[in-house]
């Protein structure tokens, strides 16, 4: 029977991250998580703050900390700190991290062309926060892949008041070898193809040759490579000539499955395990202690014994709370109680603006456990981390990866003290 | 001849006018089939719905369903439907429904429980009778584009995107022209005719006001859910007085549950209310137990365009719109409201569409003198050029025989290929999205857009960079903004479970990834990218 120290449930960038850094530090630690989360559905870079007219993210943790129940009140403390260690953890597994909280925020380059504010990035995609001086963006789409829209993205930001952007934006739309007779190719499948060594050099000169003269940042869209993305990324830089800036767009998302991917290979690494494709079936409790949970296996169910249990489940997007349509919300492995405004004011009318519903989530003292009305906590042994948390609102805010960052951060430094477990 | 209103009734008046040799033009606000026709459940009626409480309405529906079968087989899935007593139904009215329907002359086969448990297991199995009756599965969309088709192959003209917004007259009060404006370019234009016939629906009181005729229409919003799959393979129908929540439609991969039934004051009046869902639900897992567990993708309404017909002859009026008959009625506002020339067609059920046109055109073929029978139950319907397959597995082939860049796929779930996506463009260059919505499913998925919004939002850009598009075509950013809003509007009354899920991974794609809130009020113009 498997006995860990913390069992982590779920598998996004706040579960991944805190059982790196426990697994790290010497504890018996368990990934349990019923999928793959928010890394494979976002952009792959760390957004931290960026609530309107802040200048930086410590700006807007500041403006967020003073948001009534807003997790940075406490948290932002631990920021510095987690992003620190993402930085370690990312530099290990040579994806790199650029930039930090102190920096301004520069708008950005999406898929679409619209321009969205960002300050730490993932290496591939930091050249968009580099200053433009004389250097033009040329965004390069690539024939049979569906989700890079060059010449769609370079009208808008032709049409875009984009202070201080490159020089000119262009775009072309090359065909790679070997795609023509290939149909509804996503970016893992592109990604997949980087990583071999002779197709990405022939790819890379047919890039090559489109480029025109000038100074130039080439935007590509975000398949460069998923195991060997650090050996696609020089290798693009060199046979192109310029730099290159990675480009997220639909989902799967490359940057997400490298960073999930680095995170795991770190806690395996470390001796932990991580099973993902299971979800909790069963959780054995003992008054306000959990004493183990029970997941799906192989034809039959895995018990999983611990002294803590980190719950990291995500909000609604990554499942982790569930909505009835009586407008009932479940908190799905344990049953805690989730926050959230009445039914008829979760949204707005328009789906492009903020929705009071985001803030929904699990209500949690200064050491992340979870607590009832009476502000009490509701359970000894667990920890609630992530954006499973009410009171943030990642879509809005921008803050879902700074959150899930300093919660896991905060949660992995004191369970890390023996004291807290018992 | 103005027709005006695009959805299955002007279709079928146009094309009706059309065969007889009249000139006619028909004018639509919006899109075609965007109205009522467009937002209905699917259901071509057996009539037994109505057999007891319309028997009128159910005589037509039998006939015209006949009569659909023969001219646009390629609209209409022939899924078969039941009626079935729940614990819940009247003993009653399961007593005196085949005595009902044989007087309406509408087939009800006894069907036996074992029989219809193992065609539909997820049926309730506390139903204690069940019937077998013709109903089917019809597709609005394909209906009223074969029925366009047919009247512009007669010699007629359709347009669309132009609100009506005045009707001018004669000394003597006599129709002489209608006045329209192009609600892309704003452009407005004067059309002359002799007669107008207001095929407007749940509008037509609007419409007869602009003449200065009066016309009191009771628009019933019917509500309906949409589940991500067929829950059963045939239509099923409570045998019930007609009711909320009493009858499930398998359209195309999904099932409809419809409807509700509320007088409205404004026709456009379409939002499904959180009382509307709940009754809805309730209804259905009467029918399918655990129903309100299944994904539910989205919620819409139309309006019914009921016309209280005691406001003929000065009866009190009913307060209820379930009381009030579906039948039709064609009223000539020169003999009503001396407004000579205006006709409005009001009442009716999309069933009867043909019947209802058939029923206006002899009155006002008369009225000019016009003596050539109607032919359009004589005639089939053409299947429009590079026609849409109806079956998602023929889509399925068709995808996987094409090949190169024109079979990727831009929506998965609904299979609509980039072939699809411009051929639709090619036949009407000044579409939205939600006009190619309605000509190719693009959206109407479990992800309601979420992937295929961006891709065909590039795509509509693309064709207007080559020059393409028609200059009354949306922009490429307002469209996608406003596919986004229609497409949150179907999925806010029912989010909940997986599909609030899929919202906000859908809210994730738009704002965190591709800030779509952040794109530039309109895409530039310029073309100097390749």
């Amino acid at each position: 029977m498997p006995r860990a120290d913390v069992v982590v449930i779920g598998a996004g960038l706040a579960g991944l991250s805190c059982a790196a850094e426990l697994a790290a530090g010497g504890a018996r630690v368990c990934v349990a998580a019923a999928g793959y989360a928010s890394t494979h559905w976002t952009h792959g870079g760390v957004d931290v703050a960026a609530p309107a007219a802040a200048k930086t993210s410590r700006e807007g943790v500041t403006t967020l900390a003073a948001v009534d129940g807003h997790p940075y009140a406490w948290l932002a403390g631990s920021l510095d700190a987690a992003i620190a260690a993402h930085r370690t953890r990312m530099e290990t597994a040579a994806i790199g991290v650029v930039g930090t909280i102190d920096d301004p925020l520069v708008a950005i380059p999406t898929a679409i062309g619209a321009l969205r504010p960002a300050a730490i990035l993932p290496a591939a995609q930091a050249p968009a926060l580099r200053p433009w001086g004389g250097d033009g963006l040329l965004l390069v789409g690539i024939g049979r892949y569906r989700d890079a829209w060059a010449s769609y993205a370079a009208r808008n930001l032709r049409a875009s008041a984009w202070a201080d952007g490159p020089r000119e934006v262009r775009a072309v739309e090359v065909d790679l070898p070997d795609l023509a007779e290939l149909n509804n190719l996503n970016a893992p499948s592109l990604a997949r193809r980087f990583d071999d060594a002779a197709w990405r050099a022939r790819a890379l000169r047919t890039i090559a040759a489109r480029i025109p003269v000038g100074a130039w940042r080439i935007g590509l869209p975000a398949v460069l490579g998923v195991e060997a993305h650090a050996a696609v990324l020089e290798e693009a830089r060199s046979a192109l000539g310029h730099d290159v800036v990675e480009l997220p767009s639909l989902p799967p998302s490359v940057p997400g499955m490298r960073l999930a991917a680095a995170l795991e290979r770190q806690i395996l690494a470390a001796d932990g395990r991580v099973q993902v494709g299971f979800d909790v079936v069963e959780v054995e409790r003992d008054r306000r202690r959990i004493i183990a949970i029970h997941t799906e296996a192989a034809s039959r169910t895995l018990r999983l014994v611990a002294d803590a249990f980190v719950l990291a489940t995500g909000g609604i997007g990554g499942t982790g709370v569930r909505a009835h349509p009586d407008g009932r919300l479940e908190e799905r492995v344990l049953g805690l109680p989730v926050a959230a405004p009445p039914r008829d004011r979760w949204f707005s009318e328009d789906p492009l603006v903020p929705h009071p519903l985001e803030a929904a989530g699990i209500v949690v003292d200064d050491v992340h456990r979870p607590v009832g009305d009476d502000r009490m906590p509701l359970l000894d042994n667990v920890r609630v981390i992530g954006s499973a948390l009410a009171g943030m609102r990642y879509l809005s805010e921008r803050c879902g990866d700074g959150v899930a960052l300093a919660s896991a951060h905060h949660v992995a430094s004191s369970l890390a003290r023996p004291a807290v477990a018992a | 001849m103005v027709v005006i209103g695009g959805g299955a009734t002007g279709a079928g008046v146009l094309r009706d006018l059309a065969m007889r040799g009249l000139t006619a033009t028909l004018m639509e606000r919006g899109d075609f089939t965007s109205g009522t026709s467009g937002r209905y459940h699917g259901l071509l009626h057996s009539g037994a719905r109505y057999v007891e409480s319309d028997p009128l309405s159910a005589r037509h529906c039998i006939e015209e369903n006949a009569v659909l079968r023969r001219i646009a087989p390629g609209t209409i899935e022939a899924t078969g439907g039941y009626f079935v007593a729940t614990p819940d139904d009247p003993d009653d009215y399961l007593d005196r429904f085949p005595a009902a329907c044989a007087a309406a002359g509408i087939d009800a086969e006894p069907v036996a429980l074992d029989e219809l448990f193992r065609a539909e297991p997820l049926l309730n199995r506390g139903i204690r009778a069940a019937y077998r009756v013709q109903d089917a599965s019809l597709e609005p969309w394909e209906l009223v584009d074969a029925t366009l088709a047919s009247a512009l192959e007669h010699g007629a003209t359709a347009h669309r995107y132009r609100p009506v917004i005045g009707i001018e007259r004669g000394p003597a009060g006599e129709i002489r022209a209608v006045r329209t404006r192009d609600a892309r370019s704003g452009e407005e234009a004067t059309v002359a005719c002799r007669a107008i016939v207001s095929a407007s629906g749940a509008w037509a009181g609007q419409v007869a006001a602009l003449a200065g005729a009066t016309l009191h229409m009771s628009p019933g919003k019917g509500s309906m859910l949409v589940f991500n799959r067929r829950l059963t393979s045939a239509v099923v129908n409570r045998l019930a007085p007609p009711g909320d929540g009493d009858i499930l439609v398998p359209v195309h991969t999904v099932c409809i549950l419809g409807t509700t039934d509320i007088t409205v004051e404004d026709p456009d009046d379409a939002r499904v209310t959180a009382d509307e869902v709940r009754a809805l639900l309730a209804e259905g897992d009467r029918l399918v137990p655990g129903m309100s567990g299944a994904r539910v993708l989205r919620a819409y309404a139309g309006s019914r365009p009921l016309y209280d017909a005691a406001e003929l002859d000065g009866r009190a009026q009913h307060d209820d719109s379930r009381e009030i008959s579906r039948a039709h009625h064609v009223i000539d506002h020169g003999a009503r409201d001396g407004v000579g020339g205006l006709w409005s067609i009001v009442g009716g059920k999309l069933t009867t569409y043909r019947l209802m046109a058939r029923d206006t055109v002899d009155a006002v073929a008369q009225s000019l003198g016009n003596k050539k029978p109607c032919r359009t139950a004589d005639e089939v319907l053409p299947v429009p050029a590079g026609s849409r397959a109806y079956w998602l597995g023929d889509r399925l082939a068709a995808v996987e025989a094409d090949g190169g860049g024109d079979a990727d796929l831009v929506c998965e779930c609904e299979l609509v290929t980039r072939a699809r996506l411009t051929h639709a463009l090619d036949e009407r260059s000044d579409s939205s999205l939600d006009d190619l919505r309605r000509t190719t499913r693009l959206g109407m998925g479990p992800c309601q857009g979420a992937f295929c919004i961006p891709r065909a939002t590039a795509t509509l850009d693309a064709r207007r960079a080559d020059g393409r598009l028609d200059d009354a075509a949306p922009d490429a950013n307002d469209a996608l903004r406003a596919f986004a809003a229609e497409r949150f509007r179907g999925t806010r009354p029912i989010a909940w479970g997986d599909q609030l899920t899929e919202l906000w991974l859908s809210a994730g794609i738009f704002r965190g990834t591709l800030a779509a809130d952040a794109l530039p009020p309109s895409a530039g113009r310029d073309d100097a990218t390749r």
